[in-house]
């Protein structure tokens, strides 16, 4: 092999697996989306709601998946077992906390309440870091299947040029992609979709339609919590993780949420995806230690050009 | 069909009506007029439930609406179009309408109604699918009222849907709301800044003055009062 070849070989690998793991990155997005893009509720703790995605999954593989679904389909159907307790758990917390400094409830506060939802997400945030300190300890943990270091060779084709794919991520990426078309369509054309979008867009307006503004902001806070969650558990297949590990994602969330363009869920799937690969691809010419500021360079020449993001609605809110 | 005793309400604890009773009954045209800052718009979100109540009480088809949730009301037969439109921006005309649907009564009548909205207001046809926020301020109120009328409400109410229109659309509006009622035979509470067309219609009127009744009777009794002629006809 020629050193272009070789230099294409590498290139191609990258976009490869910057595809597999944007499209994980791309459902975690999603889920912020629905809390911070379309609620407009700024939410700290969404990188720890994937932590205990992950650690749900963990629990929910050790507990039954393993020895039910085997060590290979068991680690994804625990990573969609954990989702509905995520869901659960994101209602729970928008029934107790979030619903005070949230909606209608929020009209009256300053900045419509967003000082408060960074001091109290900020505040659960710490309290999840650390009550899973307490509770799971500080060692890395993972979820380790065949799967995660198995890998599909594609080639030779060239001049002796191949690809390896990694099953783990390749069935993490299918997975994120049809759980993303599904929330998508539902969203779209579904009763339920239209009227979450209808009290995002006006909740005053939405009372009087006879939508209960609470329940469909609850209803949207369980399924961001439980879409990100998901995306943890499958990216535990591949990453060991610990309590801490939210911080990492969070921004990563907030990046490709913005990049998309606030406000759309499908725009923050290819906010996620933009950033898996600009990690991926940097990885070829710079230390590791740089990809997270290569996506933030990245981040900042896209919100220069397009400040509306992708995908950013221009319609004015009335 | 709306009953209004002694009702207060107002914003964190700073009562804007004191002790407003008004009457509204079934097939009637009712018109609430008065100044900005009156309190018109809070007597309406008092009606919806989205300003909470300090005392009195409302019955609506002899229900007590205050132990009603808010958005129990719609349900209920009430239809609110709001002052200012309050469309949903990011939805397609087709899909506010089918917000206003979402009462019992408006699923059920669904089809017919919206054959008979797109009858009246042929544009909401023709912009079906464009997102109500791209639509002028005109088209936005027609959307506004058409997805009031999708709930086939027994009561429709109508905050300014003259604000911040063009006089020409405005008066479009106007006729247009007008020509609904002749069709339908409609209960409507319609508060209006523009004092004769509120009062040239209606059946009964109320002057609303810093959130107190100062005037009330039939129209035609309302537009001879010399008080109103001087502060509102501008005669």
């Amino acid at each position: 092999m020629s050193e272009t070849q070789v230099l294409l070989e590498s290139v191609l690998q990258a976009i490869v697996a910057g595809l597999f793991i944007g499209a994980i990155y791309g459902l975690m997005c999603v889920g912020l989306a629905m809390i911070f893009g379309i609620m407009r509720v700024i939410n700290f703790a969404q990188g720890d709601f994937m932590m205990l995605g992950m650690y749900a999954a963990y629990f929910a593989f050790v507990g039954f998946g393993a020895q039910l679904f085997g060590t290979a389909a068991g680690s994804f159907v625990a990573a969609l077992a954990a989702a509905p307790a995520m869901f659960a758990f994101g209602w729970a917390m928008h029934r107790l906390l979030i619903r005070r400094v949230t909606g209608t409830q929020s009209a009256g506060m300053e900045a419509e309440g967003h000082y408060a939802q960074l001091i109290l997400t900020l505040g659960i945030a710490l309290v999840l870091q650390n009550g899973a300190m307490i509770l799971f300890g500080a060692h890395m943990v993972s979820i380790r299947t065949p799967l995660s270091s198995a890998a599909w060779f594609v080639g030779p084709f060239g001049d002796g040029m191949a690809l390896f794919l990694n099953k783990a991520r390749i069935v993490a990426a299918a997975v994120s992609v049809a759980v993303i078309l599904a929330l998508w369509l539902m969203i779209r054309r579904t009763g339920l979709g239209k009227s979450l979008r209808a009290a995002a867009d006006n909740p005053e307006a939405s009372v009087y339609m006879g939508i209960d503004v609470d329940r469909a902001h609850r209803t949207a806070f369980g399924l961001g919590t439980a879409i990100t969650a998901l995306a943890g558990g499958l990216l535990a297949a591949n990453y060991p993780f610990h309590p801490f590990v939210g911080l990492e994602y969070v921004i990563i969330m907030y990046a490709g949420v913005v990049l998309g363009g606030i406000g759309s869920v499908l725009g923050a799937f290819w906010g996620g995806m933009t950033i898996g690969l600009v990690q991926q691809l940097s990885a070829l010419v710079l230390p590791t230690q740089l990809q997270n500021a290569t996506i933030f360079v990245f981040f900042l020449l896209i919100v220069i050009l397009r400040p509306q993001g992708f995908f950013g609605r221009n319609v004015e809110r009335v | 069909m709306l009953e209004i005793r002694n009702f207060v309400a107002g914003y964190s604890q700073v009562a804007v009506l004191h002790e407003v009773s008004l009457t509204v009954e079934a097939g009637q045209f009712v018109s609430v007029v008065g100044p900005n800052g009156a309190g018109k718009s809070t007597l309406f979100k008092g009606i919806s439930g989205t300003v909470a109540p300090m005392g009195g009480e409302i019955r609506f088809l002899g229900e007590d609406l205050l132990k009603v949730p808010p958005s129990r009301r719609a349900h209920l037969g009430i239809a609110h179009v709001p002052e200012g439109r309050q469309v949903f921006a990011s939805l397609s005309v087709l899909e506010n309408l089918e917000m206003g649907a979402r009462t019992p009564e408006g699923r059920r009548t669904w089809s017919r109604n919206l054959e008979q909205i797109f009858a009246w207001l042929p544009v909401l046809a023709q912009r079906r699918d464009q997102p109500a926020g791209t639509l002028s301020g005109g088209e936005q109120q027609m959307v506004a009222i058409g997805r009031g009328l999708a709930s086939a409400p027994k009561l429709l109410m109508l905050d300014e849907p003259s604000m911040g229109l063009a006089p020409a659309v405005a008066d479009f509006v106007f006729d247009k709301l007008m020509e609904i009622r002749r069709d339908t035979g409609l209960t409507l509470l319609l508060v209006e800044q523009r004092v004769a067309e509120a009062l040239q219609f209606a059946d009964r009127g109320y002057v609303l003055e810093t959130g107190r009744v100062v005037l009330e009777g039939p129209c035609e009794r309302l537009r001879a009062d010399d008080r109103v002629r001087q502060a509102y006809l501008g005669m």
